[in-house]
């Protein structure tokens, strides 16, 4: 680096230039390069829209609107009936009352005067709108002028009245001027019933005269709001506490407080000095703008708006808590965050903030305040702002804010974890489907509820909605409870927009509850309540008890502990248990029965998997613990026994079916291990001598462990099915008379270092090299990588419980979809553990379910063309690892750019070549094709879990499409299971001919009382390997097939890119003179630049025949090799 | 086209006409066949349907004179196939030529895959490392006739059975047919010419050829086969052990022999007065995995020194300092390209609706 030392002194003090470099760096604001910052500017500029483009217009309709509305006549004090009749008989407008409307007797005076005052509110001005919201508004305020209103009409709803009529005079005459050139209707401002707006859809510009009617509505709303002037109600009066509406019903009063009523009411002449404390943020801090964008789309893809139905904590709420905490939010007066921090660091601090306020439990003041809030919590989440006496929290749900808060803990956790991709779950990712969500959705029909009568404002449904979110959260979520849920979650429709001319529709819509589990208590079927004592706080406690849970509670005194009240349920897997709960306890205090439709637990019954499937898994465990010792107890063995390691998807919970300990039955995996021995020098110097000498370890096992255990053990040593004598020649299966079988392949560690040595000799020829690789790759995965990845996964079963049946799903639905020939069973194992290990933006699933759906929209959303997986199976990756195994990829990409050595990379901690579990004697496992289709099904399993949501019928996600295959190859299930049991003394001539396999007797095989011979592979799996190893891998066809015994029906499709071509000696598959027709095709192909796979150098003229792939023949010879096992063979096209 | 490949076409073209000259009607048909290509003719072959896929099929071989890169005597009598089926054997083959010109001149089929094996030499000599088998072959005594039949013997004995009864061959692959002599190849090839006249193609399968008995019949494939497979892949024990056993007597007979004559080479100088440079101490050629741990403890203790010597000099700390900056720099740069390649794909940094 340092060329001349000595000149480089005298220069000491001038920076070099790396410093400069940095300095410049921290000087743009960048000194911590986190990509995060950058991806975030980049998502700032790409979402924000064009409001030149999509606002054209605006500007001169809101001048005009304001003009119509300055210019509506004044008339005085009506009888408030009287008028709304008037109105409705001269232009057709009913006044979107609040509800309960006002009775015709009652004898409130209405008037009307222009506003004295205009002003254009919200995103709009602000400019923080973003592309992907759905119709965007811009809000006009009208402030009702002071004549109009009465000091006191904040009692008994009078304002809202007013108000109401106020925008309904207003909706009359702009009707009247615009109602040409668009759509009026009422909607609830921020879904609040008290406060109606109304709204303006203008047509889009005419573009063409020939279709006038279809013309498109312009991309923006203008709504209108009317607004209570500034200070015009007392503040005083207007407090939490304060209960506001007396008069219910004739006669009737009532004092209760009316915290909803109130806020909104305060609300209502607060729009101005908000606007100020708004702009003053933005004057104050650069980033300020910016972050609330970044809020907004964070909100957004967790599904909160400011909408009571979304939350009612948006945008607005999002930009206000930022702006005060920049004001000086703090008791002592200060400002909680610098203004001069950049728009990430802002976003990140409100995080942080949402993240440990809980204003659910606590109320959180912003400046000082006199009152004492906390009295008031139980009615809401409160966010007090001080100054103008206002909880601008009053539309959220406790369950909104513990879901905010729950949100934000996730997403700091995230953005604590420094190497992760921390910007596609924070702001890309989509966090508020269901599915994804909760672990058990319910629906409950609110017509069907009893009805809950209150003052509530926000109406029946919320009113019920509150009540079982109540009731659920003392149910499962109370510390008391032992928190079997983490989060409890209250759905509820939005009101939708109405006809002017109409009244608003009552909602009808379900509420739907989400619960998300807690992992480690949610299995657990007792719950211990309070202790029966004899003291008055305890007999009080149980009283109380008692009382919620009625007759499900028991008195029952545990070992070693008090007597206590208990609750027993009776259901085993945790969803069930769940399901119980809640039915019960809505049912005892709502009465709901039949109208609770539980959703979320039909996957795992797909697979009816059980929780004591973990019983089998760990049975099956102990099983090859005893063949490990038994093998260790042999004492004749030349060399010691180092280790046994199992290699097989059954002993680590990860098999698809459970493992089949029942030794009768035909047909079962065997469950395969390596076998180690110490250290020896006397291997010899050979892999082919090696590999001998490995069938000779294994003659000797076999034939010590028949002695040891004599009738207990049968062994077979088997040949591979390899073709080369320095592959691994043989196993030995070991079967137990009362057990499992087991398939025992030997480690010898000169084997690597012969195959190292090989691999890296410069001398020998690049294709020996190359073989030799293949080798030393095939050697590694069985030896090194796979045992450590089987004791890895049975570290995590244990450590997530429902990583084992989220992986069964998953692998079923590759089964299902005949992919899992293509995919290896460690690929899709470490897929699921890809959302346990960085679940983000929630957390590790609680739930096969939720397990299984965000697997799926892991694939549909993993661009493996360019993106590693990259698990952190030790923890402990440093963003250098990780860097390294992306310039790993890129690196392949580079040489292989059409990706026919390596497709998927996948890498662990331990393993971080990445291409271990993805390519199999090199090839790619699987090819792009099948990887291909692996996405582009997860794409249209996400998107039918998303659009169907939770009432989908997971069955149809399995339903293989079979459409897409060319030829389907229907094997015979009733041969098959003939050729499952076979006896070594049958010669050849008596298998060739099926008659003389009969014995004499019909009732007796010939091989009574022989044990049959175990079983290599399925029959099923041998053909389609030999058909794949003919025909696949750059061959004319590429076969799909689920594993298992199961699926019967070969589905494959024919290489595209083998066309006509001109004859050769050497043909890469059955070719037939080609008929004209298929000349041109192919001729064509070429000339649209498509990939044929022929030399250039080929062409000479016209004089070389052209020959094309023969597909009847290739069939033909499909055919004759399956003979009776191939049922049928189904060509696409012809019946 | 290779320059070879061409020689043999303008080979083959004048021998063609010398002999088709007899009848200007089988010439002309012959051009249209013969001449197809690359002095290949067309054989179509009828393929009885089968129940599973029941439609009549023709499948094309591609017929010609045998002309090898490498000429052998038989040369003249063979003929060159391509585009065999999967499921040829030589009995198929057999009774194809059969019912073209008659029993009686089929000799043997050799395929693609058996030549290639035929190169391959013996699982033992194979075993052996590169330089023994060089000086086995070089130097290694020269054995009687018995002795190398007795030889061949135990190294057939040592090859691991295979576990398929009947291969299937790579689709599209080549056969050379030996036929009983040279007429029979004008023969087949004016036969061929015939069938494409009269629209008789031959069929596949297992008709005339067998029935001779002299060869083994072949066995099916289908259930029978998959059946064979398990059976054939869990040997007798007994066998499989004599064969590992054999083998290892071999390979230990070989690796002696070989260490024997690296010994005496060392002390020998030959013809020329040069002592061949071998591997290995005075008494015993070394384990090359001996060597190779050697080099690894030295490369070992190399490394441990440098490191005891990190962070001592002041130009260390300089240098590893200004080494921290410029990976900085370029963890930067390395972001900025990320975020380049980001920004070139779609959606990227479009939230999901």
């Amino acid at each position: 680096m340092n060329s001349n030392p000595a000149k480089r002194r005298k220069l000491d003090h001038a920076q070099d230039d790396a410093e400069v470099a940095l300095a410049a760096a921290a000087s743009a604001g960048i000194s911590r390069s986190t990509t995060f910052i950058l991806e975030a500017e980049e998502l700032l500029d790409s979402v924000c829209p064009d409001y030149d483009a999509a606002f054209a217009g605006a500007d001169d309709l809101l001048h005009r609107i304001k003009g119509f509305i300055e210019g509506i006549e004044a008339h005085d004090q009506l009888q408030i009936a009287e008028a709304a009749a008037k109105l409705e008989k001269k232009h057709k407008i009913k006044v979107p009352f609040p509800d309960p409307r006002p009775d015709g007797t009652s004898n409130y005076k209405v008037a009307f005067a222009a506003p004295s005052k205009f002003n254009v509110v919200g995103s709009y001005v602000f400019k923080t709108m973003v592309k992907t919201q759905t119709n965007p508004a811009i809000d006009m305020v009208v402030v009702i002028p002071e004549t109009v209103l009465q000091e006191k009409d904040y009692l008994d709803m009078r304002y809202f009245y007013k108000r109401a009529y106020y925008l309904a005079v207003i909706a009359a005459v702009l009707k009247r001027e615009l109602g040409t050139e668009g759509q009026f209707s009422y909607e609830y401002l921020h879904g609040n019933p008290l406060c109606p707006v109304l709204v303006f859809q203008p047509n889009g510009p005419a573009t063409s005269t020939t279709e006038s009617k279809s013309r498109k509505s312009q991309d923006f709303r203008i709504r209108i709001l009317p607004s209570a002037p500034e200070g015009f109600f007392p503040a005083a009066k207007l407090h939490l506490g304060a209960s506001l509406i007396r008069k219910v019903r004739e006669g009737e009063s009532l004092s209760e407080a009316t915290p909803f009523y109130n806020s909104t009411i305060t609300a209502e002449s607060t729009f101005f000095p908000y606007l100020k404390v708004l702009r003053q943020a933005e004057k104050k801090s650069k980033g300020f703008r910016k972050a609330c964008v970044l809020g907004r789309i964070w909100l957004q893809q967790r599904g909160f708006r400011s909408d009571v139905a979304h939350g009612g904590f948006g945008q607005f709420e999002w930009a206000l808590v930022l702006a005060l905490l920049l004001q000086g939010g703090d008791k002592k007066g200060q400002a909680a965050l610098s203004a001069s921090l950049s728009s990430t660091q802002l976003f990140k601090a409100m995080i942080q903030f949402l993240s440990v306020t809980n204003f659910s439990e606590k109320a959180y003041i912003f400046g000082s305040a006199k009152t004492d809030l906390d009295s008031h919590i139980e009615s809401g989440p409160i966010l007090y702002d001080a100054a103008r006496q206002l909880n601008f929290a009053f539309k959220m749900g406790f369950w909104s804010a513990a879901l905010l808060h729950q949100h934000a803990k996730w997403t700091r956790s995230l953005l604590a974890d420094n190497a992760d991709d921390q910007f596609t779950p924070t702001f890309i990712l989509k966090a508020d489907v269901p599915s994804h969500s909760f672990d058990l959705i319910a629906h409950l029909d609110p017509k069907k509820a009893s009805d809950q009568a209150g003052l509530d404002s926000r109406g029946p449904v919320w009113r019920l909605g509150s009540r079982v979110y109540r009731i659920l959260k003392t149910a499962l979520a109370d510390n008391d409870m032992g928190e079997r849920a983490r989060v409890i979650h209250v759905k509820m429709s939005a009101y939708a927009p109405w006809a002017i001319t109409d009244i608003p529709k009552r909602e009808t819509a379900l509420l739907e509850i989400g619960i998300l589990f807690d992992p480690l208590r949610m299995a657990r079927t007792v719950d211990r309540g309070p202790v029966a004592g004899p003291s008055a706080e305890q007999q009080q406690e149980c009283a109380r008890f008692r009382k919620f849970w009625g007759e499900k509670a028991e008195l029952r005194r545990f070992e070693g502990d008090d007597a206590r009240e208990t609750l027993v349920w009776s259901s085993t897997t945790p969803f069930a248990l769940c399901e119980e709960i809640v039915r019960y306890i809505l049912g005892r205090h709502l009465k709901v029965g039949k109208e609770l439709t539980v959703y979320g637990g039909r996957l795992p019954a797909l697979l009816s998997l059980k929780p004591a499937d973990t019983a089998v898994f760990n049975v099956t465990r102990k099983a090859f613990d005893v063949f490990e010792r038994d093998i260790r107890d042999l004492d004749d063995l030349p060399l010691r026994v180092r280790q046994i390691a199992p290699v097989c998807p059954e002993l680590r919970h990860a098999s698809v079916s459970l493992p089949e300990l029942d030794p009768t039955k035909s047909w079962r995996r065997p469950l395969e291990c390596v076998i180690s021995f110490e250290a020896s020098g006397k291997w010899p110097e050979s892999l082919i001598a090696i590999q001998r000498t490995k069938i000779a370890f294994l003659i000797m096992i076999g034939s010590l462990l028949e002695k040891s255990k004599p009738g207990d053990v049968r062994t077979h040593v088997g040949l591979e099915d390899s073709a080369y004598d320095d592959e691994n020649l043989a196993f030995l299966d070991v079967l137990y008379e009362n057990g499992p079988a087991f398939r025992l392949r030997v480690h010898s560690d000169l084997e690597e270092s012969l195959l190292q040595r090989q691999s890296k000799n410069k001398m020998s020829e690049q294709w020996k090299r190359q073989r030799a690789a293949t080798l030393l790759a095939t050697f590694k995965r069985l030896y090194v990588n796979l045992p450590l990845h089987n004791q890895y996964m049975t570290t995590c079963a244990t450590r997530f419980p429902v990583l084992s049946p989220t992986i069964r799903l998953v692998k079923h639905w590759f089964n299902a979809h005949k992919l899992s020939c293509h995919f290896t069973d460690e690929f899709i194992e470490l897929v699921v553990l890809r959302v346990f290990l960085s679940p983000h933006p929630w957390e590790a699933p609680t739930s096969p379910s939720t397990g299984f759906t965000r697997v799926l929209a892991f694939l549909a959303h993993w661009d493996w063309r360019s993106d590693p997986l990259i698990l952190d199976t030790s923890g402990e990756m440093t963003a250098v690892d990780r860097s390294a195994i992306t310039t790993r990829l890129d690196a392949w990409r580079k040489i292989d750019p059409h990706m026919n050595h390596t497709v998927l990379f996948v890498a662990t901690a331990q393993e971080s070549s990445g291409t271990a579990w993805t390519t199999l004697d090199g090839h790619p496992k699987p090819p792009k094709v099948a990887a291909a289709r692996m996405t582009s099904l997860a794409k249209t399993a996400s998107r039918l879990i998303k659009d169907q949501g939770v009432g989908l019928d997971v069955r149809t996600l399995f339903v293989p499409s079979l459409k897409e295959y060319d030829v389907l190859i229907h094997l015979n299930k009733k041969v098959l299971k003939s050729t499952l049991t076979t006896y070594p003394d049958e010669s050849a001539d008596t298998a060739s001919d099926p008659d003389a396999q009969q014995s004499k007797f019909k009732n007796l095989s010939i091989h009574a009382g022989q044990p049959p011979l175990p079983l290599v592979q399925h029959p099923a799996d041998a053909l389609f390997k030999r058909l794949d190893a003919v025909y696949s891998s750059g061959g004319p066809l590429l076969f799909f097939r689920g594993s298992g015994s199961e699926d019967t029906t070969i589905g494959a499709v024919w290489n595209p890119r083998m066309l006509a071509r001109t004859f050769r000696v050497s043909l890469p598959t059955a070719y037939k003179p080609a008929s004209a027709a298929s000349i041109e095709a192919g001729k064509k192909r070429k000339a649209s630049g498509g990939e044929v796979e022929e030399e250039s150098g080929d062409e000479e003229g016209g004089e070389e025949e052209m020959v094309e792939v023969d597909r009847e023949a290739i069939l033909a010879e499909i055919a004759r090799i399956g003979g009776e096992v191939i049922e049928k063979i189904e060509v696409k096209g012809s019946s | 086209m290779s320059a070879p490949d061409k020689d043999r076409e303008s080979r083959g073209g004048p021998k063609f006409l010398d002999a088709s000259r007899s009848s200007f009607e089988i010439w002309k048909l012959a051009f249209e066949t013969l001449f197809w290509s690359r002095g290949f003719s067309v054989l179509p072959v009828s393929i009885p349907p089968l129940p599973s896929f029941p439609r009549k099929v023709v499948h094309h071989l591609y017929v010609r004179r045998s002309t090898p890169k490498i000429p052998t005597e038989t040369d003249a009598r063979s003929l060159f196939v391509t585009n065999v089926p999967v499921d040829s054997t030589e009995a198929h083959l057999r009774s194809l030529v059969t019912s073209l010109v008659g029993s009686g001149r089929f000799e043997s089929a050799t395929f693609e895959d058996e030549r290639k094996d035929a190169n391959n030499p013996s699982p033992v000599a194979a075993a052996q490392p590169a330089s023994a088998a060089i000086l086995l072959r070089v130097h290694g005594r020269k054995r009687k006739r018995e002795e190398e039949e007795e030889e061949r013997e135990k190294e057939t004995l040592a090859r691991i059975p295979n576990t398929w009864t009947r291969p299937l061959r790579r689709s599209g692959g080549t056969a050379v047919v030996l036929l009983a002599d040279e007429k029979s190849v004008e023969q087949v090839l004016k036969a061929i010419a015939k069938a494409h006249k009269t629209k008789k193609y031959p069929t596949w399968g297992l008709t005339g050829g067998s029935a001779t008995g002299k060869v083994p019949p072949v066995p099916p494939l289908g259930p029978a086969w998959l059946r064979a497979h398990n059976r054939l892949s869990y040997p007798d024990r007994a066998a499989l052990q004599a064969s590992v056993d054999a083998f290892s007597a071999l390979f230990a007979d070989r690796e002696r022999e070989a260490a024997e004559i690296a010994k005496r080479l060392r002390n020998e100088p030959d013809e020329d007065g040069f002592v061949t440079v071998t591997r290995g101490a005075r008494t015993a050629p070394a384990s090359q995995s001996e060597a190779e741990e050697a080099r690894r403890r030295m490369l070992e203790k190399e490394r441990k020194r440098k490191e005891e010597l990190a962070n001592f000099y002041r130009f260390q700390l300089r240098e590893r300092r200004k080494e921290e900056q410029a990976e900085l720099l370029k963890r930067f740069e390395d972001d900025r390209k990320k975020l380049e390649t980001m920004r070139s794909k779609k959606g990227k940094f479009v939230p999901e609706t």
